[in-house]
């Protein structure tokens, strides 16, 4: 008993010290979007918006866990407080900007079409305009963006969900789909290992990655801005950039 | 070559979702049974108001799909009840509480098999009723449902897989983030695969040598 109260108290001294020292912050990232999160080889959560958190974490003074999460459920993890921000690729949309806040633009990423290599379909408007089986990953902003086209435009295509791009490419190439619309980087992830599966343009608009915040957490908003802000002016900033995204 | 190169890589982190998903389904199993066997006896033995609520309990987690059942209590029920376990210990909790709806039922048909003449005989003795439910009646139950019960061991493994929608780190998951990465989808998932069946093998196993190990020499329910 004497043993256990000890062991107690040196645990609450431990949790105190831990507190005093640097805040923790959980960031629930979608692992399965290389090349901005990922689970390296040795396990680790690995991947562009990992290393600039924990740069940012670094210079900022705070201790950062990234939590692998599914992606449907990260934004009711948030609101939730499992988790303290989504930094994981997440494109700012107007639907989730009603719910969470979001940091200022970090990264613009293109919409493009992605075929297999062999595939008759040359350009990113012959595939939305075309009578075709059209991937794309569930709870993303493509997948939104598509389906009010198809209802306002009258388009023909017909959509397919995937829980992740991998998957998507998985079945382009198993030939269930005919093209999947998605973000250039994990588009780009695919071809650099050694898929066969080309871009054949862009459908819609560019967006913008932000980091996701609950909108009550002013303090967290502001200390994420301004990391950076510095994380951009130092030359790691187009480090990571040829690392993961070139 | 490539292929097998890559699930050797990815093994010792797979493996340790295993250890993940070992815990999670022995989290459940114990929930399900502390709260099944006394649920089963209600059912059984106790007036019907009480009896009716453990219907309902029952009724309600088996007409729900249990990944259903994780986003409702993880995000929903658990946050409003101020109940923080983390995710294994949520998941754990929400399998366990689904396990139960059908342990209870399992206990429930093994103690309905049995004489009803020995809650009487134990009165005659005098026993109260509780006393004879714990001595006589559930030490013959719980060696009955031992058959019953490894089926629901099976069943809580398969379900496991699906607490990733919380972000439970187990088997599936990251079989999920390494084939993500490489692009190896389907030797991945044999591999998960293998493990999953290799743990139920074991599991199925363990279980039809407690049964043996347990069985009281000579006893039968037939001639009583």
């Amino acid at each position: 008993m004497k043993r256990l109260s000890c062991l107690l108290a040196a645990l609450a001294v431990l949790c105190l010290a831990a507190g005093a020292q640097a805040k923790t912050y959980v960031n629930g990232i979608d692992a399965n979007y290389p090349p901005f999160a990922y689970v390296s080889e040795d396990g680790k959560p690995a991947g562009f918006d990992v290393d600039s958190m924990n740069w940012i974490a670094k210079h900022m003074g705070f201790e950062v866990v990234h939590q692998p999460m599914d992606w449907d459920g990260i934004i009711p993890a948030l609101l939730n407080k499992k988790i303290d921000m989504v930094c994981s690729g997440m494109s700012v949309s107007p639907e989730r900007a009603a719910v969470v806040a979001f940091s200022d633009p970090y990264y613009t990423i293109q919409k493009v079409i992605l075929v297999p290599a062999n595939s008759p379909i040359a350009t990113a408007d012959a595939a939305i305009r075309g009578e075709i089986k059209l991937g794309v990953q569930r709870g993303t902003n493509e997948h939104e963006l598509l389906e009010t086209r198809k209802a306002q435009e009258k388009l023909k295509y017909d959509l397919r969900f995937y829980d992740s791009a991998p998957l998507a490419v998985e079945d382009l190439l198993n030939g269930r789909i005919d093209a999947i619309a998605l973000d250039s980087a994990p588009a780009k992830d695919a071809i650099s290992k050694g898929k066969a599966v080309k871009i054949v343009g862009t459908f819609a608009e560019d967006d913008v990655f932000g980091v996701a915040l609950r909108k009550d957490d002013k303090e967290l908003i502001g200390i994420i801005n301004e990391g950076y802000k510095k994380l951009m002016a130092d030359p790691y900033w187009k480090e990571l950039q040829d690392k993961y995204l070139k | 070559m490539h292929i097998l190169s890559t699930i050797i890589e990815a093994l010792p982190y797979i493996l340790e979702g295993t250890l993940v998903t070992l815990l999670l389904v022995a989290g459940a199993l114990s929930v399900g049974f502390c709260l099944g066997v006394p649920m089963a006896v209600t059912q059984v033995y106790a007036p019907k108001p009480f009896s009716r609520l453990v219907s309902f309990y029952v009724w309600f987690f088996r007409g729900v799909p249990v990944l259903l059942l994780l986003f409702l209590f993880y995000y929903g029920l658990f946050g409003l009840m101020g109940i923080d376990v983390g995710t294994v210990g949520a998941s754990c909790l929400v399998l366990g509480m689904t396990s139960a709806a059908y342990q209870s039922q399992i206990f429930r048909g093994a103690i309905l098999s049995l004489p009803t003449g020995q809650l009487k005989a134990g009165r005659a003795l005098g026993f109260t009723d509780l006393q004879s439910i714990r001595t006589i009646i559930l030490p013959q139950a719980l060696r009955l449902s031992i058959p019953g019960w490894s089926n629901e061991y099976s069943i809580l493994l398969k379900d496991s897989a699906m607490c990733f929608a919380l972000g439970t780190p187990e088997i599936m998951a990251r079989t999920h983030f390494v084939a993500s990465r490489t692009y190896e989808h389907l030797p991945l998932y044999i591999t998960a695969g293998l493990i999953y069946f290799l743990i139920t093998l074991a599991g199925v196993t363990m279980l039809r040598r407690l049964e043996q190990k347990v069985r009281i020499p000579g006893y039968n329910t037939a001639g009583m």
